[in-house]
């Protein structure tokens, strides 16, 4: 196999969240010692429900946050450690895409200003800034006179598009896609998902694609992660994962989705999860799904089920694979 | 028996920079019982639909119809105020965020047994144990200590279910539920769906379900209306719309979402183009703009309803028998 891109070995990112009743502090673990790679011009799809961290991995992988442990290797440089200078030149290889295409555009720019500020600030030459701009603006399927307009001229998928020729602007390698598609109409979402796809191909890019949306996930991804309180608890080709699918938390959330078929519909049982996610604040030893997990065994609540190989590059966080 | 009817429903929002037609000549049923999906773009006027029939929206709405008949009574002949009571007793609605329901300021309790002791006129001890056993209804774990609580010490899940607790609380004939589970997990969406269903099959109310996502339809409604540009552009049983859909604004509906066994790599149809801007909808069919077979008289004319079965029924001009003989593409 290739040279991965980026190898991340044991992240950990916490969040301090007040005091407990005896003064001491007590920490969110919002991602928990996850491991996992991400080949160069692959798309890894990172799906899980509201609170399991998904975002934080984004932002941790791009340095928008310093990671509280682990590494996050770099074309084989560690850039967890790093400090805000140090990361700089790194950042430029690396972007994200926000879900919120209304607040992730300052409204007072205009369209060409917001792709432009980026190269902006890293002092790209203005006349390189003006052709690139115009480059970008019909790579996302935009028309020039669109330059000069402001955001709110402009309707949620367009928006999506202005964000991405930003994003776009450094040529970065690896771009974080943060739900790009949630605040989209059905119909719109197809066409943001199908000039993803098409920047992919033409240069190459390595996507993060984070979405609750998992047939989406199954369209777009090469290979899908599957998050729980904060830890990866399944990991595999995309086909391998959506038809031979291991852990329990995985089968639970595959069947929770709504099929989009009737007759399919009707002849598929679905499991429904009791209970809600919990927090993962000063979370109890063993594994993280102990507690909704119809499987449960007293094991499960003492150790914490490592990740393991049950088939080629299909990895597994469960007891019942030991 | 229909126990909803709606004809020639209009309703248009008079603005500071001009009339917002949000909704353009529609009529559509209910059967007693029935599970009703109704889908479509966002802006094509699905909630508004619901909110003119139940007599929400703000004053300066415009709203007129040639019947609104709700279990054998006149809506239409009702003032806005003796419609809105129809709420809380014989309508229940429930909405994408619970905080539209629920007052922030009173407890769980509060806002279940208020309604209670209105329109089914129980004392405060009647009404608690209603409320009680409501809540035992939607599933919620631990109900003595969730009546003393607020809706902010709740998960979006727990509100989502005392709210539906408080839509059901005087047995409505009627459900009204726009986007219930949008802003859920699809885990806890699974468990809402569930309950919805069971409290339908006891209940034997007719729930109207408002959502943009055809899998949430496909298992939970029996007929489905499809709206675009403030009509409806398409209407059928569900199996008359999943797997023989007339119209180009249906076909793209279905296409532009991945397959169930889609593989990587196959490339979605995406809709092209934008929906109408409703100040200013198109003079002929309102998809026309976006349709990839569009004819002349397309722009000129509103398209009829084109009967084809006694539940499926199509707005296009495609179904007149001098048009081109057009099938669904995938
Ligand atoms: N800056 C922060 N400070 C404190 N806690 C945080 C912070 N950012 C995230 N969290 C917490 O970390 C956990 C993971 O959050 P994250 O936003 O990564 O989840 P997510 O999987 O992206 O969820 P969603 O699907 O809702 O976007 C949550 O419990 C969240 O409340
Ligand atoms: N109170 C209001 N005042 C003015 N215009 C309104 C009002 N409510 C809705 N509209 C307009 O009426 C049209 C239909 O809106 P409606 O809320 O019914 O759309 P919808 O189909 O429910 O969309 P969504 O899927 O986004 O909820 C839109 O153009 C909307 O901007
Ligand atoms: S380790 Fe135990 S609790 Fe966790 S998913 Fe596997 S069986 Fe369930
Ligand atoms: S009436 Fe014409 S424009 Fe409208 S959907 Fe039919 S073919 Fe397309
Ligand atoms: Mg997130
Ligand atoms: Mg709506």
């Amino acid at each position: 196999m290739a040279q991965p891109l980026i190898e991340v070995k044991s992240l950990k990112m916490y969040f301090p969240v007040g005091n407990n009743l005896f003064g001491r502090r007590r920490q969110l673990k919002a991602v928990d010692d996850m491991t996992f790679e991400l080949y160069p011009g692959e798309t890894f799809g990172l799906v899980g429900e509201s609170g399991c961290g998904k975002t934080t991995v984004g932002r941790a992988l791009v340095r928008l946050y310093r990671p509280t442990g682990g590494q996050i290797f770099y074309r084989g440089t560690d850039i967890a450690p790093l400090d805000e200078k140090a990361v700089q030149p790194w950042r430029r290889k690396m972007q994200m895409i926000f879900q919120d295409p209304y607040a992730s555009l300052n409204p007072r720019m205009t369209v060409s200003s917001i792709i432009a500020e980026p190269m902006r600030l890293q002092q790209v030459p203005e006349a390189e800034i003006e052709a690139r701009v115009a480059e970008l603006i019909g790579q996302v399927g935009l028309k020039k006179d669109h330059l000069n307009r402001y955001p709110h001229e402009f309707s949620g998928g367009q928006r999506q598009r202005i964000g991405i020729a930003r994003a776009l602007a450094m040529r970065p390698e690896f771009v974080v896609c943060d739900e790009p598609i949630s605040a989209l109409d059905v119909s719109i979402q197809a066409q943001v998902i199908n000039m993803l796809e098409e920047l992919q191909q033409r240069m190459g890019m390595t996507y993060l694609f984070v979405s609750h949306d998992l047939s989406m996930v199954r369209h777009i991804s090469h290979r899908v992660g599957v998050m729980y309180l904060g830890h990866m608890v399944e990991l595999a080709d995309v086909e391998e994962l959506y038809s031979h699918m291991q852990h329990p938390y995985t089968r639970a959330l595959m069947s929770a989705v709504p099929i989009a078929d009737p007759d399919l519909a009707a002849q598929t049982k679905r499991i429904v999860l009791q209970g809600d996610v919990p927090q993962p604040i000063d979370p109890p030893p063993g594994c993280p799904f102990a507690s909704r997990c119809r499987d449960c065994r007293p094991v499960c609540r003492e150790a914490r089920p490592e990740l393991r190989q049950v088939a080629p590059g299909h990895y597994v966080a469960c007891h019942l694979y030991d | 028996m229909n126990l909803l009817e709606v004809k020639n429903l209009n309703t248009s929002f008079h603005i500071g920079v001009g009339t917002v037609h949000a909704v353009r000549g529609i009529s559509f049923h209910v059967a007693q019982g029935e599970s009703v999906g109704i889908v479509g773009e966002s802006g094509s006027g699905k909630s508004v639909t619901m909110l003119s029939v139940t007599g929400l929206l703000p004053d300066y709405a415009e709203v007129s119809a040639d019947t609104i008949r709700f279990d054998g009574r006149e809506l239409t002949k009702l003032s806005r105020k003796e419609v809105r009571a129809l709420h809380g007793s014989e309508i229940g609605m429930i909405f994408q965020d619970p905080m539209t329901s629920l007052n922030p300021l009173f407890t769980v309790e509060n806002q279940l047994t208020e309604p209670l002791k209105l329109h089914r006129r129980m004392d405060k001890r009647a009404a608690r144990a209603r409320a009680l056993e409501l809540l035992r209804q939607v599933d919620i774990p631990n109900p003595e200590a969730r009546l003393k609580q607020y809706p902010h010490e709740l998960s979006g899940g727990l509100r989502q279910r005392v709210m539906i607790a408080m839509a059901i609380a005087c047995e409505p004939k009627m459900i009204i539920a726009d986007e219930p589970t949008t802003a859920l997990d699809v885990t806890i969406q699974a468990q809402i769906l569930e309950l919805l269903q069971t409290l339908k099959r006891e209940s034997n109310a007719s729930i109207i379900m408002i959502t943009h996502d055809m899998g949430v339809i496909a298992s939970m409604c029996s007929r489905i209306l499809v709206m675009y540009g403030g009509a409806v552009c398409e209407q059928g049983d569900v199996r008359e719309i999943f797997y023989g859909a007339k119209h180009p604004y249906t076909w793209g509906l279905l296409n532009s979402i991945p397959k169930v066994h889609q593989k990587r790599g196959e490339k979605l149809v995406p809709i092209v183009g934008t929906p109408p801007d409703m100040l200013q909808p198109p003079a002929g069919c309102p998809f026309s703009p976006r349709c990839r077979y569009c004819m002349p008289v397309c722009r000129a004319y509103m398209p009829p309803v084109t009967a084809l079965s006694d539940t499926h029924s199509v707005a296009c001009h495609l179904m007149h028998p001098k048009a081109p003989k057009i099938g669904r593409e995938d």
